[in-house]
C-alpha cells in the first residue's frame, strides 16, 4: 500500500522523522560532547578537549555517595510497590470486590497529584508525626509515586490472564501461593518486569518529592545534581550525565536484547492501554 | 509451601465455583491482599492530603504559623494580582507546550505507524522513548546548554543564517517550553501510536477505493479515528506541565513563575498556607483539566 504513496509525502514524512530524531537526541549528544571540554563555560564549537571533567567527577565523593542512595533507595520502593501492588492486582481483578472500579480509581489518583503537592504534603505530614528524615518516610513516599503505575500495568495484565489455567492447577492440589508463584506469575512477568523497570527509574530520577524529605547531606543523585546546577555550570555534571547516558543506553540494550523476540516492548504496555481505557 | 496447607487451601476454593455461600474466610480474601496498599496510601497519600487541607486554614504572621481556621490566605490568593499572573503564566506555559507536544507527536507517531520495515521502526520508537530513562535534570541541563547564547543553536544561526545576534533561547518561556516538549514528547507520541495501531487498515483503503485522495482519507477517516489518542496525549501533556517544577527551575532563569515553583517557594520561606492554597490551586487545575477532556475524549470517540 505504501508504494501507491507519492514520493514528496513520503520524503516530507522521513525528513519529520529525521528531525525529529535529531530533536530528541540533541540535548544527550550536547551532553557528552560538552563533558570533553577543555573549558568552564559552555561554547559551541568546544574550545579544546579535555578529559578534567572526569577526573573532577572522580574527586566528588558527595555525588558517588548520592547515587548509592539513589539506587538503594530506588530498589526498596520497586520491590516494595512490586509486592504490594502484584497483591492488589491480584485482588482487584480475581475476586472484584465489591465497588472494585472505585478501588482502582482511589489507587490510580496520585497520577492526578503533581508530584510537587505531594511532595510539599508529605514533607508537613512527616514533620508534625516526627518521621522527618528518616529513610521509611521517604521509601514510603516513593511507594506512592511508583504504585500507580505498577497496578496500571498489572491489573491490565492480569485481566488478560487465562484463569482456567490458575483453577486447573488448584484443581490438580497446588494450594493458592504455589499456584500464584508457578502457574500465575510465569504469565504476567513480562508485565511485572517492565512495571519494575518504570518504577525503579521513576523513583531514581524523583526530584519534587524528595526534594522536601532529604536531610542535608544524604541527598540523592538527582537532588544533588539539581542543587549543584544552581550553583555552578561547568561539565561536571556533563560528565556525570554522560555516566548516567551511558547507563541508560546499556540498560535499553539489555531490554532490547531480552525482548528480541517479542517485538518492541511497548506492546505489552499497549494492551495494557486497551484494557484500561 | 507444604502439600499439607495445601489441600485445606484448596478445598477452600472448592465452594467459589458452587454459588454457595462462601466461607468467612475467603470473603475476607481480596480484602486482606488490598491491606497493605490501603495502609500505605492512607498513610503517605490520603493522611499527608488532610494536614495539607488543614494548613491552608492556618495563618502566617511575622514569620510564624498560628493554629486558627481562617479563609485569609484563600481571599489574599483569589484577590491578589499578583497569584493571578502566576496562574495565568502556569494556564499559558501548559498551553503553549500542549501545543508544542502534540504538534510534534503526532507526526512522529504517524512516522513510527507508516515506517514497515521491523527494524527501522523498533530503532526508530527505542529512540522516541528511550529519553525516558534519562533523568530530568540531565535533560534539563543539556537544553540549557544546547539552547544558549553561545550553544550549538546560535551558533548554527549566526554562523550559517547570518544572524547579527543570538536569539534569547534559555533563561525564558521559550527555553521552558521546548524542554518540556523534549521531557514529555514520548508520553504524547504513546498514546497516539497506540490508536493508530489499532485503527482497522480496511477503512483507510475503502477510502481510498472509493476515489479519496492521501488528503481526504486523512481528514476524514484516520485522523477522527486517532483523534482519542491525539486527547489522551494533550492530557498528560497539560497535567504533567501544569506540575513540571525542574525544567522551569533550571530553564526559566527566575522569569517563569509558575505554580510549582510558588509552592516551593512558599515552603522553603515557611508559608505553609500559602503553600498549601497554591498546591490547592495547582490540583484543582489538574483536576479541571482531567475532567474536560474526559468528556470531550467521550465525545470523540462516538
Amino acid at each position: 500500500m505504501t508504494g501507491r504513496l507519492p514520493h514528496y509525502r513520503y520524503l516530507l514524512l522521513g525528513a519529520f522523522a529525521v528531525a525529529g530524531v535529531i530533536f530528541v537526541i540533541s540535548p544527550l549528544a550536547i551532553v557528552v560532547l560538552n563533558s570533553f571540554s577543555s573549558v568552564a563555560y559552555n561554547v559551541f564549537p568546544p574550545e579544546g578537549y579535555s578529559v578534567r571533567w572526569y577526573e573532577n567527577l572522580a574527586q566528588q565523593s558527595a555525588f558517588y555517595l548520592a547515587a548509592v542512595r539513589s539506587v538503594l533507595l530506588a530498589l526498596s520502593a520497586t520491590v516494595v510497590s512490586l509486592v504490594i501492588g502484584t497483591l492488589a492486582a491480584y485482588s482487584i481483578v480475581r475476586y472484584r470486590p465489591r465497588w472494585s472500579d472505585l478501588i482502582k480509581g482511589f489507587l490510580l489518583s496520585p497520577i492526578v497529584l503533581p508530584n510537587i503537592v505531594l511532595g510539599v504534603a508529605v514533607f508537613m505530614f512527616f514533620i508534625r508525626t516526627g518521621l522527618y528524615g528518616t529513610y521509611f518516610s521517604l521509601v514510603v513516599t516513593h511507594v506512592v509515586v511508583v504504585l500507580p503505575l505498577v497496578i496500571a500495568v498489572l491489573t491490565a495484565a492480569l485481566a488478560n490472564y487465562d484463569w482456567t489455567l490458575q483453577e486447573a492447577a488448584m484443581d490438580l492440589g497446588a494450594g493458592p501461593i504455589r499456584t500464584f508463584l508457578r502457574v500465575t506469575m510465569p504469565q504476567i512477568s513480562i508485565s511485572m518486569i517492565i512495571s519494575g523497570v518504570f518504577a525503579f527509574i521513576t523513583s531514581f530520577d524523583q526530584v519534587e518529592t524528595t526534594l522536601f524529605l532529604v536531610r542535608p547531606g544524604a541527598n540523592t543523585l538527582p537532588i544533588e545534581m539539581f542543587l549543584y546546577l544552581q550553583k555552578w555550570q561547568d561539565p561536571t555534571i556533563a560528565a556525570l550525565s554522560t555516566v548516567l547516558i551511558v547507563f541508560a543506553f546499556l540498560i535499553v540494550s539489555v531490554l532490547s536484547l531480552a525482548m528480541r523476540n517479542r517485538g518492541l516492548p511497548l506492546a505489552v504496555l499497549r494492551q495494557d492501554k486497551e484494557k484500561s481505557e | 509451601m507444604t502439600d499439607l496447607s495445601a489441600i485445606p487451601a484448596a478445598a477452600a476454593s472448592k465452594p467459589a465455583i458452587a454459588p454457595a455461600k462462601e466461607p468467612f474466610s475467603r470473603r475476607m480474601m481480596p480484602w486482606l491482599l488490598l491491606a497493605p496498599v490501603f495502609a500505605v496510601m492512607a498513610f503517605a497519600f490520603v493522611a499527608p492530603l488532610l494536614v495539607f487541607l488543614e494548613y491552608s486554614f492556618w495563618r502566617f504572621e511575622y514569620g510564624k504559623l498560628i493554629e486558627d481556621f481562617t479563609f485569609d490566605t484563600y481571599v489574599e490568593f483569589l484577590t491578589d494580582p499578583y497569584f493571578h499572573t502566576i496562574v495565568y503564566d502556569t494556564l499559558k506555559m501548559a498551553l503553549i507546550t500542549t501545543l508544542c507536544s502534540v504538534a510534534v507527536g503526532y507526526p512522529l507517531a504517524y512516522a513510527l505507524w507508516r515506517i514497515t520495515r521491523p527494524g527501522l521502526q523498533k530503532w526508530f520508537g527505542l529512540i522516541i522513548f528511550s529519553p525516558i530513562l534519562v533523568s530530568v535534570v540531565v535533560r534539563s541541563y543539556g537544553w540549557t546548554v544546547l539552547l544558549a547564547d553561545q550553544g550549538p543553536v546560535n551558533w548554527f544561526l549566526q554562523v550559517v543564517l547570518h544572524l547579527p545576534e543570538p536569539v534569547r533561547l534559555v533563561f525564558n518561556l521559550t527555553g521552558v517550553v521546548i524542554s518540556l516538549t523534549h521531557v514529555f514528547l514520548p508520553f504524547v507520541v504513546f498514546p497516539i501510536y497506540s490508536t493508530m495501531t489499532r485503527l482497522d487498515p480496511t477503512l483507510r483503503e475503502a477510502a481510498m477505493d472509493l476515489g479519496a485522495g492521501w488528503w481526504t482519507t486523512f481528514r476524514r477517516v484516520t485522523f477522527p479515528l486517532t483523534l482519542p489518542g491525539l486527547l489522551a496525549g494533550a492530557q498528560i501533556s497539560f497535567t504533567l506541565a501544569l506540575g513540571a517544577f525542574v525544567t522551569p527551575q533550571l530553564l526559566g532563569g527566575g522569569r517563569v513563575l509558575v505554580l510549582p515553583l510558588q509552592v516551593f517557594q512558599a515552603t522553603t520561606d515557611i508559608n505553609w498556607p500559602l503553600a498549601a492554597v497554591g498546591g490547592i490551586a495547582l490540583l484543582v487545575l489538574a483536576m479541571i483539566t482531567v475532567a474536560v477532556s474526559n468528556r470531550l475524549l467521550r465525545y470523540s470517540e462516538v
